[in-house]
């Protein structure tokens, strides 16, 4: 029996979020399989409403982006975790949770493992997970960084950039691919860790802490580099929009004759030679691919890889991205055009497979299309959202009341912005 | 398990996963249940073509590494493709903590044999072209006669279901395809930086193992399947930001924005360049105050007094002017010299940590035990990438059940064939015989 989209799998299921952005992301994966996950905020919102861009010039923290595209499904309870009765209401709400995510900087969230540790022996099924920038020991725990800082000591900045000159110096600095990558990693980690730390309860009946490195989440992501390292000894290069290696190779970076970069992977094997050669003779470029003079050679850096490299400009630059796109596919290439995200919102493709979920922003009088599954059961996505994210202190009434914490603290009235 | 017994100390204790993945975006998913105890039978065949192609990326393990040795470099050369298949430095290193057995798909015997498989399996994971495993009669919906309760994990560049289901993809396309390289470097007109990996090989394995870590649990719980249709390019869609959604609002193409930090007031915001070749150090000075304390860290030169670098708003405006200001100081400083007295004020800082440094040098990684030395059956002991998480009380180790790195092909089939399947020694020797295993 097929059981269906995962999206409702972890039903039943109560998460307790406190924190950074990390934590954001990684309880928003769990909240698309089901979970309900109780984000606790101080008095003046979270630090990821203080992200934009911002729906409106205000800056308003209920108008952030960042925080309605990371917190979709979430319910939100304001808590001045700082004031002493505080900890009461956390263990009055934990004691029901089973799942306390706490994400932040080491000296914040290890202020409060005293509290979490009272809690889980309470609650032995209680998983506590924390997200630090570095881990919960180790003489780097208490550094401090964002996003681009994490992306340097990671390892990934190393790794991405432009092409060096002929010299191969570098006259470009390391880039930091955009949009949070170190929080999607710490965040995916921790979700991993949290749904292994599940499946463990459901066999032994116990929970336990998780201490997720964001140091380390980083730094499992850089693919061959740091084999090629200890190995070889050699450090990969650089290379403008392809794989950084130990030598420089030669495919280039191609505009369409309608001026979008092409992305035309090229690797050395036969089958990808012939379908250029087809691809060159449809479009009635003359070349010598065919050849039996031709001598395919599997290095990246060889001349055949250089003339294939032309004859392949060549092409590029003599149709349109979406001709090029449907006709290198036709062949079996693996070529697209390097589009902007917002491009596949229209794409029929993606609305036969429901990647997008539509969520009503009521204040908005309208609807905003999220980025909303990474697969589905073949109906159906296996991660679903519904709920645009919370304004501060929605839940408050609600979650407090639901666990008898009426009394404990009266919820303080959301702050002017 | 009866009680009094040790109770089990793996999330996925008794969970047997066969893995016909291979390249990186497959392997991942399931180096993670093998993490976390699940019985991982990596499946390959040994015609050239049918192995991974992993084990053909250089480097290699050098000549005289040995089954008994440790990590010693050296040069790898005058074995051959066909001697080399089992020393990849990149197999090794993504395929730890799995079994490792042969199987001729293209044998109708070896059919039959891994649906016999699929039967005691709780998984099935795949990363095939498309339509491959349904030309073999071994789609999802042919296991689930065979295995109802069967957990099936398909990935592919595009899905297998939507209006470029045939379309082909590695990583990089779909990257380029999701908008992921777009959104990396410096900005128009300097065409997209994108990245130096394959990012979408990466993440939508860590997004599998959540999967089949919810299936796994929901089979135990309630014996039902599941079939996972995983798409890298939604996968990049996720990890595209607030890009999405912002065009929504404004109407307005994304655009570039290199290192810099347009979502928040912090500036300087970047890498700058230091002493050496190559050597760059990433600053995010998030205040006033952080701003000042680096003023005050580079001596207080007159260009960092003037009026328009003294507020978030004016460094902003000024930002071009101020990185190359600012990239007059770092040149003369030692980079790790120059991120301990940053950090030392409170600012973030930090190296950009190069292989090297993160493998020789980097302490915090070190103190934390991250890289974990495992054997190899034929070229000894090296370091493998880790967990980035510790968890107090169920095992999370990349060796997994095998202890080991990554198996030699076929290493494991009198074991996986005998033991696990339960074939006796002459049916086996037949199958081998008839070139099925």
């Amino acid at each position: 029996m097929n059981g269906g989209s995962l999206s409702s799998s972890l039903a039943g299921f109560t998460i307790l979020e406190i924190g950074e952005q990390p934590g954001d992301h990684a309880a928003l994966l769990l909240a698309g399989l089901g979970a309900e996950v109780i984000k606790i905020e101080p008095r003046d919102g979270a630090e990821s409403r203080r992200i934009g861009p911002f729906a409106s010039a205000s800056r308003d923290p209920e108008e952030s982006l960042f925080f309605w595209r990371y917190n979709l499904n979430k319910k939100s309870v304001v808590l001045d975790v700082d004031q002493p009765e505080a900890d009461q209401v956390l263990a009055g709400l934990a004691s029901n949770a089973d799942i306390v995510l706490h994400s932040g900087e080491y000296e914040t969230v290890a202020r409060r493992l005293p509290l979490w540790r009272e809690l889980a022996q309470a609650n032995p099924r209680l998983i506590v997970c924390t997200i630090t920038p570095f881990g919960l020991d180790g003489p780097y725990c208490a550094l401090k960084t964002t996003d681009l800082v994490q992306m340097a000591l990671g390892g990934i900045m190393a790794v991405c950039g432009y092409d060096p000159d002929n010299d191969l110096a570098y006259d470009t600095p390391p880039i930091a691919p955009a949009m949070w990558h170190s929080f999607h990693l710490g965040g995916e980690y921790a979700a991993v860790a949290i749904m292994a730390a599940i499946n463990f309860r459901e066999l032994s009946g116990e929970g336990q802490f998780i201490d997720v490195s964001v140091h380390e989440a980083v730094n499992t992501c850089t693919e061959i580099a740091i084999p090629t390292y200890i190995y070889s000894g050699q450090l990969v290069m650089r290379q403008t929009a392809r794989h950084a290696a130990t030598i420089i190779t030669h495919a280039r970076l191609t505009q369409s004759a309608d001026g979008v970069f092409m992305l035309a992977c090229l690797s050395p094997f036969e089958r990808e030679q012939r379908a250029l050669a087809q691809l060159a003779d449809q479009m009635g470029i003359t070349h010598v691919l065919s050849t039996p003079e031709f001598v395919l050679e599997k290095d990246d850096a060889g001349a055949a890889a250089l003339y294939r490299n032309d004859v392949l400009v060549q092409i590029i630059e003599g149709l349109s991205a979406d001709e090029l796109f449907s006709r290198a596919q036709a062949l079996g290439l693996a070529w697209s055009p390097i589009r902007r995200p917002e491009e596949n919102l229209d794409d029929p493709h993606f609305a036969a497979r429901g990647s997008f979920a539509t969520v009503h922003h009521p204040e908005l009088g309208r609807e905003i299309r999220y980025p909303g599954t990474v697969a589905n059961n073949g109906q159906t996505p296996h991660f679903s959202y519904t709920r645009r994210a919370p304004r501060l202190g929605e839940h408050t009434n609600e979650i407090l009341r639901r666990a008898g914490l009426t009394d404990a603290l009266a919820p303080p009235s959301p702050p002017r912005k | 398990m009866g009680d009094g017994e040790a109770r089990p100390r793996r999330a996925l204790e008794g969970v047997r996963v066969i893995d016909l993945t291979w390249l990186q975006v497959g392997p991942q998913a399931t180096r993670l249940l093998a993490t976390f105890g699940a019985e991982v039978i990596r499946i390959e065949w040994r015609e050239r073509k049918a192995l991974d192609f992993i084990r053909y990326v250089p480097p290699f393990a050098p000549d005289h590494a040995h089954a008994g040795g440790g990590r010693s470099q050296g040069v790898a050369r005058g074995r051959g493709i066909r001697g080399n298949y089992d020393r990849s430095a990149y197999f090794n290193n993504t395929n730890p903590g799995k079994y490792g057995i042969t199987l001729n798909l293209n044998h109708p015997k070896g059919r039959d044999l891994l649906r016999r498989m699929v039967r005691d399996a709780n998984a099935i994971c795949e990363n095939f072209s498309p339509s491959q495993m349904d030309k073999w009669e071994l789609g999802y919906e042919d296991l689930r006669k065979v295995n109802p309760r069967i957990i099936y994990m398909q990935t592919t560049g595009l899905g297998k279901a939507g209006v470029y289901k045939d379309y082909v993809s590695y990583g990089p396309t779909a990257q380029a395809f999701s908008g992921l390289t777009f959104l990396s470097g410096l900005p128009e007109p300097r065409p997209p930086a994108g990245w130096g990996y394959s990012y979408l090989d990466h993440s939508p394995g860590y997004f599998g193992a959540i999967m089949l870590l919810a299936a796994i649990r929901r089979q135990r719980l309630s014996g039902t399947g599941c079939y996972i249709d995983m798409s890298q390019c939604e996968t990049g869609l996720m990890l595209s930001g607030t890009s999405i959604v912002e065009h929504q609002l404004t109407g307005k193409p994304t655009v570039r924005y290199g290192n810099r930090m347009p979502f928040r007031d912090w500036s300087p915001h970047g890498a700058y360049r230091c002493a050496g070749d190559d050597n760059w150090i990433a600053i995010s000075v998030q205040s006033d105050d952080q701003w000042r304390a680096l003023v005050d860290e580079m001596g207080e030169p007159d260009w960092a007094l003037n009026a328009c670098f003294a507020t978030a708003i004016s460094r902003k405006q000024n930002e071009d002017d101020l990185d190359a200001k600012l990239t007059t100081y770092t040149l003369g400083c030692e980079r790790y010299e120059l991120m301990n007295q940053l950090q030392a004020r409170g600012i973030p800082a930090g190296v950009v940590q190069k292989a090297s440094d993160r493998f020789d040098r980097d302490p915090q990684l070190k103190a934390r035990g991250y890289y974990v030395d495992l054997p190899h059956s034929d070229i000894g002991t090296w370091p493998i990438e880790g967990f980035p998480a510790k968890m107090s009380r169920s095992f999370a180790s990349v060796g997994g059940p095998t202890g080991r790195a990554a198996p030699k092909l076929g290493e494991d089939n009198d074991f996986v064939y005998g033991q696990l399947v339960g074939l006796s020694d002459t049916e086996i020797a037949a199958l081998k015989e008839e070139g099925v295993i």
